[in-house]
C-alpha cells in the first residue's frame, strides 16, 4: 500500500500519465470517443431534474406561493413607505448618519452620492431598489445569524452548512432564478429570495468563524461568574464576536446590492436595475452607465456605513453608551420631521424640478462612438493578436491556429518536429534546474499548446487533475476532483466546461500578472494606490453588465471582448490582495533586510513578495472566483461556454439545462478553490 | 422578545393576510422595449375608459409567460412569438394562457446589412451575391468566411442552419443578446465597417438607421419553410406573429376587457411614428400613447363600443 502511495506521489506516475495521452493523441483519429465524449453515454439529467422540479412545483406549489403573497405585501409597504417620504428627508438623514458613525468626510460623500440620484432624475427607481436591499439586508442577517451559530454549536450542522454556502455563493444566481421563479411565483419576491441565497453566505461564514474565535479566556471568565450556557452565548460570546459578525453584516449588504439587476431580470420591481437592463438591451453607453453608477454609489455609501459601524470597537462594555445613540436617533428623527414639514412649503424638497436634471448620457455616448471611428485600425491590430498568437492556440492549439493568413507561414512537419524537440529541451532543462514537477508542467503544456483545450483527451485531463489534487491535497482532494470532472463528463457539458476554463484560464493568466504588478507599484507608491482606489472601487460595483457596452462597441461580439470584460472584474482581488499582502509585512523584516544591504528591488524580490505570498495566493483564489462569476455576465456578448448554456436554460424556460450549468460553475470554482487553498497550505 | 414586539409581530401577521387578498385590478406586463410599451399604455388608458383598474408590471419576455399562466398577470397586448421556449406552447397547450389574435403589427426578420455595403458587393441585396462577397464581410477571426452576427443562442439557430443548408461562406457567430447586437451595429455604421446581422422588424432601430434586408427566393404558395431549402430555391426565415395574449380566466371576469383586447390593434406606421417620440424626442411612453389616443378616435371608439357591448 505504502508502495503505491510513494508511487503516485512521485514522478514516474506523470510519465506514465504523459505517455498514455501521447499514445491518445496519436491514435485520435481511431479513438474519436477519447477528444469528444459521446453524448449517448451521458446521464440524461435534465429531464429528470425537470420532472422533479415538476413534483415539487405540483406538490408543495401553494405552500411557497402563500409565503410569496406575504413576502409581497410587506415589500410593498416598505417601498410605499420610503416613497412617502420626501427625498430631501431621506438624503439628509443619509449624510446624517455617515456623520454620526464617522464624520464629515463620509457626510459629504453620502450627501453627494444620493444627490446625484435626484440629479439625474431616477430617484423612485433608486429607493425602489432600496426598498428590495432594505427587505433582503435584515432578512438575510438573521437567516445568516442563525445558521452560522448552528454551524458553530454542531460540527454535524458546519460540515452541511459549509458546501451549502459554497454552492450558493458559486451557483450563477441567474441559474436558480427559474426554479425560483416557477415556485414563488412571478413578482418582486424573485428577487428577492434570489438576493437571499447569495447574500446569506457571507453572514454565515463570519457568524461561525467570529463564534468559534471568541478567547477561551473571556468564556471561562464568564462562567466562573456563574453565567447560563444562554446568558454565555448572548451577553459573552455575541458581544466578542461583534466586530466578526458585523464584517458579515457588512460583506451580505454588499452581496445584496449585486443582486439588485439580476433581480430585475424577472421584473415586477420597477426599479433602477430595469432601467439599467433596459439601457443596456438598447446598448446605450451613457445611459447605462449614469444608471449603473446609482448602483455603484448606493453600495459604496451603504459599504462605507456598514464597515464603520463594524470597525469602532463595540466589543468592550464601555463602548455601551446608551445615552449617545438615543440622542443620535432622536436628533434623526427631528430632522427627518423638520424637513417632512419643509418639503410642504417648497414642494421642490419633495418632487425634484424635470428642468434641473442634469443627464450627459449623449455626450458619454459620442465619445464611445469617436473612440471607435477614431481607432478602428489599431483595434482590430490588437485583437487579431490577441486571437492568432493567444486565443486560438489555447482553444484549438497551434496545429489548427497556425495557417499563412494567420501567422504568416504554414506549421509543416518539420516545424511540428521542431515545436516537440524545443518542449522537450525546455522540460530537460526545468528538471535539471527545478524539479521533474516543472519538466511535467512543461510537457503537459506543451502538449495542450499544440492541440488545444478542446482537443485534449478527457480521460488523460481528468487523470492528470486528479493526480494534481492528490500531490498537493491528498485523497480527499483527489477524490473530490475526480467526482467533479465525472459530473461535467456524464452530464453532458464537458465541452462548454473546457470552454469556461479556457476563458477563465487566460482571464486569471493576465490578472493575475497585470494585476499583480499593479499591486507591487501600489504597494510601493502611495500615488499609485490613491489613483488605482476609485477604479476598483467603481469596477467592483458597477454593475457587471455596464463593463460589457464600451467593450462591445470598441472590440465586438466576440471571446476576446468577453475576455476582457472578465478581465476588468477579475483584475480588482489581484491588486487588491498583493498591495496589501506587501504592505504588511512587518517593518522589522525590512529594515534587518535594508541594512543588511539589500537593494529595494532585492528587498521586493526576496523578502516582500515571498513574505506576501499567502496573501497574494489568496488573491489569486478570489480572481479565480471572480473570472467564472462574470462568465454568466460575458456569455451577454456571445461564449459558447457553460455561462451561455445558464442562459439557454432561462431563455427557454428550462429548467434542468440551467442547473446543470449553474451546478457545472460551481464544480469548477470550487475545485479551483481548494486546489489554491491546498497550494498556499502545503509547508515550503 | 417582550410582549410589545410580540404584539407588533402579531399586528403586523394580521395585517400581512388581510392585505394578501388581491386586488381587481388588471395587469399588463411592461417588457424592456419601448413598442411594447406604447401597446401596453394604449391598451391600458382604453381599458381605464372602460372604468378599470390597470397596473403596469416590469417583466422580462420568458418571466411573464410564467406570471400570465399563473394568473399574476392578465393581459400582454403585444407579444412575439419567436425566440420564446417551450414554456409557450406548453402554457398554450393546457390553456392557462389564451391567443386573442393577432395585434397586426406586420413583423419581419431576416439578414440586414447597412447601405454602404452594396458599393463593395454590388449584387446586393439578392442572397446569391453572398457567395461572391464573403470577404468584403469577413473579419480576422473568420477570414476568409463572412462574419454573420446571428440570434444569440439562447433564441434558436435558425441563421446557422440557414448558413449550413445554402453552403454559403460564413461563419455564424452568435450575438449574445440584443444590446451587444445593437452596440456591435451602432460602432459598424459609425466607422464604415461591414456588417451582417440577422434582425428584426419592428425595430426602434430602423427609426435612427437605414438598414437593408438581404432578399430570398419567393416560397411556394407563400409560406416558407425554413426546414428544407438549397441554394436557388431559399425563401430564408418564416416570418413572427406579433399576438394578444390573455391569461385564461380573463374572458370570464372582465368580458368587456376581454372583447376589447379582441377588437385592440396596431400598425407598423403608427408605431413607429410613437417609438421615433419617445427614443429620440424625449416624450415619456404614458404621454406618446394618450397622444395616439386623442388623435385617433375614431379608430378606437368601435373597440369601446364593442367592449360596452359584451359587457352587458
Amino acid at each position: 500500500m505504502t508502495e503505491i502511495r510513494r508511487w503516485v506521489s512521485g514522478g514516474s506516475a506523470w510519465a506514465v500519465l504523459i505517455a498514455l495521452t501521447l499514445v491518445l493523441l496519436l491514435q485520435r483519429d481511431a479513438l474519436p470517443w477519447a477528444i469528444r465524449f459521446p453524448d449517448g453515454w451521458a446521464v440524461p439529467l435534465t429531464p429528470w431534474l425537470n420532472a422533479g422540479m415538476n413534483w415539487v412545483i405540483d406538490s408543495f406549489g401553494i405552500y411557497f406561493r402563500a409565503f410569496s403573497d406575504q413576502l409581497s405585501v410587506l415589500m410593498r409597504w416598505i417601498r410605499d413607505g420610503i416613497n412617502s417620504l420626501p427625498w430631501a428627508a431621506i438624503v439628509a438623514l443619509v449624510a446624517f448618519m455617515a456623520y454620526a458613525v464617522s464624520g464629515w468626510k463620509l457626510a459629504v460623500f453620502s450627501f453627494a452620492a444620493m444627490f446625484y440620484m435626484v440629479l439625474i432624475g431616477f430617484w423612485t427607481e433608486a429607493m425602489n431598489s432600496l426598498a428590495l436591499v432594505a427587505l433582503s439586508v435584515p432578512m438575510a442577517v438573521i437567516i445568516g445569524f442563525f445558521t452560522g451559530a448552528l454551524g458553530f454549536a454542531s460540527d454535524r450542522a458546519d460540515r452541511i452548512i459549509r458546501p451549502t454556502m459554497d454552492m450558493m455563493q458559486t451557483i450563477p444566481a441567474f441559474a436558480y432564478l427559474l426554479p425560483i421563479l416557477l415556485l414563488f411565483g412571478f413578482g418582486p419576491v424573485v428577487g428577492l429570495i434570489a438576493s437571499l441565497l447569495y447574500a446569506v453566505p457571507p453572514m454565515v461564514r463570519n457568524t461561525t468563524m467570529g463564534l468559534g474565535a471568541v478567547n477561551s479566556e473571556v468564556i471561562e471568565a464568564g462562567s466562573m461568574s456563574g453565567a447560563t450556557r444562554r446568558q454565555l452565548f448572548w451577553r459573552v460570546r455575541v458581544p466578542s464576536a461583534m466586530r466578526q459578525i458585523l464584517l458579515g453584516v457588512n460583506q451580505t449588504t454588499m452581496a445584496a446590492f449585486s443582486m439588485v439587476i439580476i433581480a430585475s431580470i424577472i421584473g415586477g420591481t420597477a426599479d433602477i436595475g430595469w432601467e439599467v437592463l433596459k439601457s443596456i438591451r438598447r446598448a446605450e453607453f451613457g445611459e447605462s452607465l449614469l444608471l449603473g453608477l446609482v448602483i455603484a454609489f448606493m453600495a459604496m455609501v451603504m459599504d462605507r456605513l456598514t464597515a464603520q459601524i463594524a470597525r469602532r470597537d463595540t466589543s468592550g462594555p464601555e463602548a455601551l453608551e446608551w445615552a449617545r445613540p438615543r440622542v443620535l436617533w432622536l436628533s434623526a428623527l427631528v430632522l427627518a420631521i423638520a424637513i417632512t414639514a419643509l418639503a410642504q412649503v417648497l414642494p421642490f424638497l419633495k418632487t425634484y424640478p424635470a428642468a434641473w436634471e442634469f443627464y450627459p448620457a449623449g455626450r458619454l455616448n459620442s465619445a464611445v462612438q469617436y473612440i471607435v471611428t477614431e481607432f478602428t485600425v489599431t483595434i482590430n491590430y490588437i485583437k487579431q493578436v490577441a486571437f492568432f498568437f493567444v486565443m486560438l492556440p489555447v482553444k484549438m492549439g497551434l496545429e489548427k491556429t497556425i495557417t499563412p493568413f494567420s501567422w504568416g507561414f504554414a506549421f509543416t512537419d518539420t516545424l511540428k518536429i521542431g515545436y516537440a524537440v524545443a518542449v522537450l529541451a525546455l522540460a530537460a532543462l526545468s528538471w535539471q534546474r527545478r524539479s521533474w514537477r516543472a519538466a511535467a508542467l512543461v510537457i503537459f503544456f506543451g502538449m495542450l499548446l499544440f492541440v488545444g483545450i478542446t482537443g485534449m483527451p478527457w480521460p488523460a485531463l481528468i487523470a492528470m487533475a486528479t493526480l494534481l489534487a492528490y500531490q498537493t491535497g491528498g485523497r480527499r482532494l483527489a477524490l473530490g476532483m475526480l467526482a467533479g470532472l465525472g459530473f461535467l463528463l456524464l452530464a453532458g457539458v464537458w465541452e462548454e466546461a473546457m470552454l469556461s476554463i479556457y476563458l477563465c484560464g487566460l482571464a486569471v493568466l493576465f490578472c493575475f500578472l497585470i494585476g499583480g504588478a499593479l499591486g507591487v507599484l501600489a504597494a510601493e507608491f502611495d500615488s499609485v494606490s490613491a489613483a488605482l482606489r476609485p477604479f476598483n472601487d467603481t469596477l467592483q460595483t458597477m454593475p457587471l453588465f455596464v463593463i460589457l457596452i464600451p467593450f462591445v462597441m470598441i472590440f465586438k461580439i466576440g471571446e476576446f471582448t468577453a475576455l476582457l470584460a472578465i478581465i476588468a472584474y477579475a483584475i480588482v482581488p489581484s491588486i487588491r490582495y498583493t498591495e496589501h499582502g506587501i504592505r504588511s509585512v512587518s517593518k522589522e523584516v525590512i529594515e534587518a533586510a535594508t541594512a543588511s544591504g539589500c537593494t529595494p528591488l532585492q528587498l521586493l524580490w526576496r523578502v516582500k513578495l515571498p513574505l506576501a505570498a499567502p496573501v497574494i495566493l489568496l488573491g489569486l483564489n478570489q480572481t479565480i472566483m471572480y473570472a467564472i462569476a462574470m462568465l454568466v455576465i460575458a456569455a451577454l456578448v456571445g461564449t459558447s461556454d457553460l455561462g451561455q448554456l445558464v442562459y439557454i436554460g432561462l431563455g427557454d424556460g428550462d429548467f434542468g439545462v440551467g442547473i446543470v450549468a449553474g451546478v457545472g460553475m460551481a464544480i469548477i470554482a470550487m475545485l479551483a478553490d481548494r486546489m489554491t487553498q491546498a497550494m498556499g497550505g502545503r509547508p515550503k | 422578545m417582550n410582549k410589545f414586539t410580540t404584539k407588533i409581530a402579531a399586528a403586523l401577521s394580521f395585517g400581512l393576510v388581510a392585505a394578501g387578498a388581491q386586488a381587481d385590478e388588471i395587469r399588463i406586463p411592461v417588457n424592456s422595449w419601448t413598442g411594447q410599451n406604447l401597446s401596453a399604455h394604449i391598451a391600458g388608458q382604453l381599458l381605464e375608459k372602460l372604468d378599470h383598474e390597470v397596473e403596469y408590471v416590469t417583466a422580462g419576455a420568458v418571466p411573464q409567460l410564467a406570471a400570465m399562466a399563473q394568473g399574476t398577470l392578465h393581459f400582454q397586448p403585444e407579444f412575439w412569438d419567436n425566440n420564446v421556449g417551450d414554456i409557450y406552447p406548453d402554457a398554450l397547450a393546457v390553456g392557462d394562457i389564451v391567443i386573442v389574435g393577432p395585434l397586426g403589427l406586420q413583423s419581419r426578420e431576416g439578414w440586414i446589412y447597412p447601405p454602404y455595403m452594396e458599393e463593395q458587393c454590388p449584387g446586393l441585396p439578392a442572397y446569391e451575391a453572398l457567395y461572391d462577397c464573403a470577404q468584403a464581410f469577413a473579419a480576422a477571426d473568420t477570414f476568409p468566411n463572412g462574419r454573420l452576427i446571428t440570434y444569440p443562442a439562447d433564441w434558436g439557430t435558425r441563421s446557422r442552419d440557414l448558413v449550413a443548408a445554402l453552403d454559403l461562406p460564413f461563419q455564424p457567430v452568435a450575438g449574445g443578446s440584443e444590446g451587444a447586437m445593437i452596440a456591435e451595429l451602432r460602432s459598424a455604421v459609425a466607422a464604415q465597417q461591414p456588417m451582417l446581422m440577422m434582425f428584426w422588424e419592428p425595430h426602434w432601430l430602423f427609426a435612427e438607421f437605414d438598414f437593408n434586408w438581404i432578399e430570398w427566393d419567393a416560397p411556394e404558395n407563400g409560406v416558407c419553410d425554413e426546414s428544407n431549402q438549397t441554394r436557388g430555391d431559399a425563401c430564408g426565415f418564416a416570418q413572427a406573429n406579433v399576438g394578444k395574449l390573455v391569461n385564461r380566466d380573463f374572458a370570464e371576469t372582465w368580458p368587456d376587457a376581454y372583447a376589447l383586447a379582441e377588437a385592440f390593434t396596431m400598425d407598423n406606421a403608427s408605431q413607429n411614428e410613437m417609438i421615433l417620440q419617445v427614443d429620440q424626442q424625449g416624450m415619456s411612453v404614458e404621454d406618446a400613447a394618450a397622444g395616439w389616443i386623442a388623435e385617433n378616435e375614431e379608430i378606437w371608439t368601435p373597440w369601446i363600443e364593442a367592449a360596452r357591448a359584451a359587457q352587458d
